[in-house]
């Protein structure tokens, strides 16, 4: 068996991400979109807190920046819920397809 | 080139004292008008006149003085000035040709001066009372002054032209007698018929002015000298010797005129001046119309001296006349005195018929320079001048009394109302229509200056022929007849003046008249082994008959209408009461009629049987004078004046036959037809035949009318052609081309400057703009997702380069 090493983390961490960016892309959905958000940011928090465990200094760094962007995750759910709220009281629907008022 | 030259001191002191006085005389006038034309508004009403006045009396003083000196001299010839003031010298093809100012000191100019200044100080003293009723206000200013300053001018340009010794200072004041003639008339310019006719005078005499230019340059070019004197002897060394005009030849519009065709030419070129001024046929229609200025002006300009200017024109170009130009000159006097006195049977304008009479008389006086009677017109032009400027005065006398009535139907009876007037008129009648005892030497003017020009008609007409004959014959003896006697050739010739012709033609130079000079001219044989010379002789020697029956006719016409102008006037019963009744005589201005008819009595005894000397003035400047030497000079005037005492060839006796009783005849038939007033006329005149000739008559034989249709209509037809050419052509092109050629800027500028550059550039920018927007808007698509994708895969492009070049 192999043993578990940085590759399996970034491994995972790029799935993670990778789907977080497919979601974004191909959900129409407001909320689908917060979800897909979520994915990418937390495939980003799991590369900070891998590349810190296995090159760290003995520091914990990498925990530390997971922490604050898990805090504005958290900040920026509330926000998206917000405008997704708002995006629904204008449009009567949360396709983003609909917000199409800056296209050029 | 040619340089001017102010006279000098010494110009002055080679004068002699009567050219300095003539001189003055005619420099007086001109003072007095250069002073009235810049004070006259200022001096006023009668003192502008007599101011005129004055001016004219110092001519008349130094006038007076130059006959009186010019009579007592004994040597007259020695008083001529040698030589004259070179006012421009021209440079002709190398050679120096001085113009002159030449005072001409001789018998005529002696004369002619006197009689203008007298015959002008009557008028002019007659003007003051006549033009205090007749010169009303225009525009504010009185016209009172203007007149005497015209008057002085023309005073001064007359004068001048009369001691003109040149032919082109002599054409100079030529024209200033024109313009004064212009302005004379015109006088009374707020009125239509006054203004046209002055233009009419003056475009007229224009067209005769043209041909007097024409032969000038031929004087010029082929005598090549303006003097009168110098020219004469140029042209005669010409004839002489076939050179100078006589070899040369012109083209004239595809005609080609040589030799003596050309000297005939000048001639007649010259003649066309005196055409104009003294209104001959065809130009004569100017002078009736002219009567529409002032009756002074009337009296002194168009009866008594410019019109007689060309008269005295042809006297003093009389020898450079051929004897083809003579007859055209006589030709067209004769025609003008016959036409001319028909038409004036039938005027009933007072003025109408003195002009027509005045026109007739200037024919008789043409007519006569024409046939070769140079002294017998000239004395014709005096004595006419001092009746016919009386008559004038007369006339304007009786218009001035009658309020402005020129009509004589209105008048008649005035004899009561205006004596003097009547009985001056009168004597004037009796002059122009010939009055004199037939057969002795007691009448007056027209007795004998008409019989003279009359009989020298005849002897051209029917002893020319035998004199040539009998002059051929006698050529072959050559040298014999150099030495012939002066008793022979007066018995022989009577009318010298008839063959001043041959002198001028033949002489050369040192001969003595006409025979002798041909004599001794063809002293190596017969003259005529000259073909030319025969010739010259052979076509001046006769003048149809009809040349000489018609002025005999018309010395019957003129008293006639002499007689019926007055005694419509001044005889019979009144006919119009408004007229009579206001009649009245004037006290100043019949001094002057006074004067003017002792001038007519004593003129002709002046002339004719000269009371201050042995010879008669004019005579000793006569064209043959300057061919004779001093000694026979004495004993050829005589004949030259037609004045010699053997009865045989006294033109009196010969004409009394002719015209010895015209006037008896002609002033009789006017009585008798006049007697009862107008009534018998008028059935004379209703009769079939008559009818029509009076309606020609009235119409002055349609001259006018033709003028007005073909000249006048004609000249209008070709300026409208012509206007009609320029407005099609030039004035219409021009526009058209400004037209087409603002279209074609403004086709340039819209479609290319401004569709093409100005638009396109803005449009350009524009495309541009829109074109990249476009492109660069496709991505905008306002769909998040769309930008999701953008920006990663955005991203893993950038990071996929990253490594790639990192790797690398």
């Amino acid at each position: 068996m192999f043993e578990i090493g940085l590759t399996h983390y970034l491994v995972v961490a790029t799935v993670l991400f990778v789907m977080g960016i497919f979601v974004m892309i191909t959900k129409r959905n407001a909320i689908g979109i917060l979800i897909g958000v979520e994915m990418v940011l937390n495939g980003a928090n799991i590369n900070l807190v891998a590349f810190n465990r296995y090159n760290g200094l003995g520091t914990i760094d990498g925990q530390m920046v997971s922490l604050f962007v898990i805090v504005l995750a958290a900040a920026e759910a509330a926000l998206a819920v917000a405008i997704c709220m708002n995006f629904y009281k204008n449009l009567n629907t949360v396709d983003v397809d609909r917000a199409d008022a800056l296209s050029g | 080139m040619s340089i001017a030259r102010m006279p000098s001191r010494a110009d002055l002191e080679t004068m002699g004292t009567y050219e300095i006085a003539l001189c003055l005389g005619v420099v007086a006038p001109l003072l007095m008008f250069v002073v009235l034309a810049f004070f006259g508004h200022r001096i006023g009403k009668p003192v502008s006149g007599w101011a005129a006045v004055g001016g004219v009396l110092v001519s008349l003083g130094c006038a007076s003085y130059v006959l009186v000196g010019w009579l007592s001299s004994p040597d007259q010839a020695a008083l001529s000035l040698t030589h004259g003031y070179e006012w421009v010298v021209l440079n002709i093809a190398g050679a120096d040709m001085p113009i002159e100012f030449k005072v001409k000191l001789d018998g005529l100019t002696v004369m002619m001066y006197f009689m203008v200044t007298l015959v002008s100080t009557c008028i002019f003293v007659f003007s003051i009372g006549y033009m205090a009723g007749h010169s009303d206000e225009v525009d504010g200013q009185c016209k009172f002054h203007r007149f005497f300053c015209y008057l002085s001018l023309f005073e001064f340009s007359m004068l001048g032209l009369l001691i003109s010794s040149s032919i082109f200072f002599l054409f100079i004041f030529w024209e200033l007698v024109g313009l004064c003639s212009y302005l004379l008339i015109g006088f009374y310019f707020d009125k239509k018929f006054a203004s046209n006719a002055a233009m009419k005078a003056f475009i007229t005499n224009r067209v005769g002015d043209f041909g007097f230019l024409l032969g000038l340059m031929l004087v010029f070019v082929f005598l090549k000298t303006f003097d009168l004197d110098q020219a004469a002897e140029t042209f005669r060394a010409q004839y002489a010797d076939g050179s100078g005009i006589f070899d040369a030849s012109i083209s004239i519009l595809g005609w080609q005129v040589s030799g003596m065709g050309l000297a005939t030419l000048m001639g007649i070129g010259l003649f066309c001046g005196a055409m104009g001024k003294s209104a001959q046929f065809p130009l004569h229609v100017w002078l009736p119309d002219a009567m529409a200025g002032p009756t002074p002006v009337s009296a002194l300009i168009h009866a008594a001296t410019m019109v007689a200017a060309g008269v005295y024109l042809v006297a003093r170009i009389f020898r450079l006349l051929t004897p083809d130009a003579q007859f055209f000159i006589a030709v067209i006097g004769c025609i003008t005195l016959t036409i001319t006195a028909l038409i004036a049977i039938v005027q009933v304008d007072i003025k109408k018929v003195l002009a027509y009479s005045t026109l007739s008389q200037l024919g008789y006086m043409i007519f006569g320079m024409g046939v070769g009677a140079w002294p017998a017109a000239l004395f014709h032009l005096i004595t006419h001048a001092f009746f016919k400027a009386m008559m004038f005065l007369g006339s304007g006398q009786v218009i001035e009394g009658c309020h402005h009535v020129q009509d004589m139907r209105r008048m008649g009876g005035l004899r009561k109302k205006m004596p003097v007037t009547c009985w001056t008129f009168f004597i004037g009648v009796l002059a122009i229509a010939g009055f004199g005892i037939p057969g002795t030497h007691y009448g007056l003017g027209g007795f004998f200056s008409k019989d003279e020009v009359l009989a020298v008609a005849y002897e051209r007409s029917f002893n020319w022929e035998n004199r040539f004959a009998s002059h051929a014959d006698d050529g072959g003896h050559g040298d014999d007849h150099a030495a012939e006697s002066l008793d022979e050739r007066k018995s022989r010739t009577g009318l010298m003046s008839g063959r001043v012709v041959l002198a001028s033609g033949e002489s050369d130079g040192a001969g003595h008249g006409s025979k002798e000079a041909g004599d001794s001219h063809a002293a190596g044989g017969s003259h005529h082994d000259d073909p030319v010379l025969a010739g010259i002789a052979l076509q001046q020697r006769v003048i149809p008959k009809w040349m000489f029956w018609l002025p005999i006719i018309i010395a019957y016409v003129t008293p006639f209408y002499m007689m019926r102008c007055w005694w419509m006037t001044f005889m019979g019963k009144p006919r119009d009461e408004d007229v009579y009744h206001h009649a009245h005589e004037s006290r100043l201005m019949y001094v002057p009629l006074i004067v003017l008819a002792v001038g007519t009595v004593f003129a002709s005894y002046f002339m004719f049987r000269p009371v201050l000397g042995e010879t008669a003035v004019i005579a000793t400047s006569a064209p043959l004078v300057v061919a004779v030497d001093g000694a026979a000079a004495a004993d050829a005037q005589p004949e030259l004046l037609g004045l010699s005492h053997d009865k045989d060839r006294d033109p009196h006796r010969a004409m009394i036959g002719y015209v010895g009783f015209a006037w008896v005849v002609g002033m009789g038939l006017a009585i008798l037809i006049y007697r009862q007033g107008l009534e018998l006329a008028e059935r004379i005149r209703r009769l079939p035949g008559v009818r029509f000739i009076h309606m020609c008559l009235m119409e002055k034989l349609f001259f006018d009318y033709v003028y007005d249709t073909v000249l006048v209509g004609g000249t209008k037809w070709v300026l409208a052609q012509i206007a009609r050419a320029i407005d099609t052509y030039i004035i219409d092109g021009i526009a058209n081309l400004l037209g087409r050629g603002t279209v074609r800027l403004a086709e340039f500028s819209g479609n290319i400057v401004d569709a093409g550059g100005v638009d396109g550039l803005v449009d350009a920018i524009a495309e541009t703009t829109q074109g990249v927007s476009d492109v660069v808007r496709q991505p905008q698509t306002g769909r998040i997702r769309n930008y999701v994708l953008f920006g990663t895969t955005g991203a893993a492009l950038v990071l996929a380069a990253i490594i790639a070049v990192v790797m690398s």
